[in-house]
């Protein structure tokens, strides 16, 4: 590390950006575990004193969540039905302690492909805001986050905002996450599911998104099933529409969690389940 | 190595200064530059929870969290859960009493996530209890103590 710098704006932060070999800091619970044993190098850029980056403000069109907010201060957060597979993602985030301080920004730039906000924000259209000195852009999620930690993120832009567009489809909301690890807490994913369901007033419904993660470098949207579901009743049976078809896209891996077969066969089986529990949300 | 920050951190009540790289964990400031040993270096990759300090009332882990971040926060300890020569904190008498330790090294982390559970108001039951204690591992495996010491502690403390 050559340098530590608390910037205590955007526009002195995009400065600093801009020069060569800087590295962003914000909660910093992934900055260490992801060097491993290597030194960290350059210039240090923490984010955590610049005001407006942190906190959720919900407009009539579109609701912002700032970068640097940390999964706590989401999940305390009033929001939309639409946000509870977030919430829920959050509250999975490894433990307390780093739900304290990890932030939602910093979870889409680590692009792990276990990130467990990914798959949520999929299923809510999310688009990221990226700031440089010089200009100011949005890019829908599915196309920031490219593969294996790599991102759409250029050396000069810092990730300021995640936005999420207010439910268009009229109806009733309903938002569901699962995540499958071998144990409870304290775990990354083998597989997990975000499904968020509109059911509209005829009681079938109106739209679907679901989307599967740690199953592919990058976590995937259903498209298939999704167009299958609509003016499907909304009921418990609704899981059953998915089929191994569905998921036919996804390329798990096999690796020191599970084998892709498992991965594959799990999968399946959460989509199933996660679509059955929106399904009972949207109608109770 | 890098130019060296002079920083000024408020633990457990007092400013302290101190000179350190600025790739140095809060964890390491506490335990090798301010001598505040209770903050136990377990795994120092977060996963383990015995490095628990609070930082401005919430508990974080100081092992991944760089000490120049939280410059001008407050920070406090195991050591500074009660004033100098006070009685135990209420969470303390209950993992004395409820034997809720074996090796105790996870333990000055397993109070600091305690009192901030306890605070937090996600100590309602065994289960909640469970659930938001999960960043705290205890290889000697006390669980059931412990969370008998934090029920026992919540009740008082309420």
């Amino acid at each position: 590390m050559n340098a530590y710098i608390r910037p205590t704006n955007l526009a002195e932060a995009t400065k600093l950006r801009a020069k060569a070999g800087s590295k962003i800091l914000c909660g910093g619970t992934d900055f260490y575990p992801a060097l491993g044993t290597a030194q960290p190098q350059g210039t240090i850029i923490d984010l955590t004193r610049i005001a407006g980056l942190d906190g959720i403000s919900v407009g009539p069109q579109e609701i912002r969540i700032g970068a640097c907010t940390s999964w706590t201060k989401l999940i305390a957060s009033p929001l939309p039905p639409a946000f509870d597979a977030l919430k829920a993602a959050g509250r999975e985030v490894g433990s307390i302690q780093i739900q304290n301080r990890a932030t939602i920004g910093g979870n889409l730039c680590n692009a792990s492909p276990a990130a467990d906000g990914v798959p949520p924000l999929l299923a809510l259209e999310a688009e990221v805001e990226l700031a440089s000195a010089e200009a100011m852009r949005r890019l829908a999620l599915s196309d920031f986050i490219l593969g294996n930690r790599r991102t759409a993120l250029k050396s000069d832009e810092i990730l300021t905002a995640i936005i999420v567009p207010q439910q268009r489809a009229r109806g009733r909301a309903s938002s569901t996450f699962a995540k499958l690890g071998a144990r409870h807490y304290l775990v990354i994913s083998i597989a997990m599911v975000a499904v968020n369901l509109v059911r509209g007033d005829d009681g079938s419904v109106a739209d679907a998104k679901i989307a599967v993660g740690a199953c592919s470098a990058v976590a995937q949207r259903l498209r298939a099933l999704e167009a299958d579901l609509l003016g499907k009743p909304v009921a418990a049976e609704l899981g059953r529409s998915a089929e191994a078809r569905h998921l036919a896209d996804l390329s798990p891996i096999d690796d020191v969690r599970a084998t892709g077969t498992y991965r594959r066969d799990a999968a399946l089986l959460l989509v199933r389940r996660v679509i059955g529990e929106c399904a009972k949300g949207a109608s109770a | 190595m890098s130019k060296p920050l002079k920083i000024k951190l408020h633990v457990n009540g007092v400013a302290r200064e101190l000179v350190i790289e600025p790739r140095v964990t809060l964890l390491d400031a506490l335990r090798e530059h301010l001598n505040l040993t209770g903050s136990k270096k377990g795994c120092d990759q977060g996963q383990c929870g015995a490095c628990t300090v609070h930082v401005d009332g919430e508990r974080v882990l100081a092992c991944l969290t760089l000490a120049a971040q939280v410059e001008g926060r407050e920070i406090t300890t195991v050591e500074g859960l009660t004033p100098d020569g006070a009685e135990l904190h209420p969470v303390q008498a209950a993992f004395l009493k409820h034997d809720a330790f074996q090796c105790g090294y996870c333990t000055p982390g397993q109070i600091m996530s305690a009192v901030a559970c306890i605070r937090e108001g996600h100590a309602s039951s065994d289960a909640e209890i469970r659930e938001y204690m999960s960043g705290n591992l205890c290889r000697c495996g006390a669980y059931p103590h412990i969370v008998a010491a934090v029920r026992e502690a919540r009740e008082a403390l309420s």
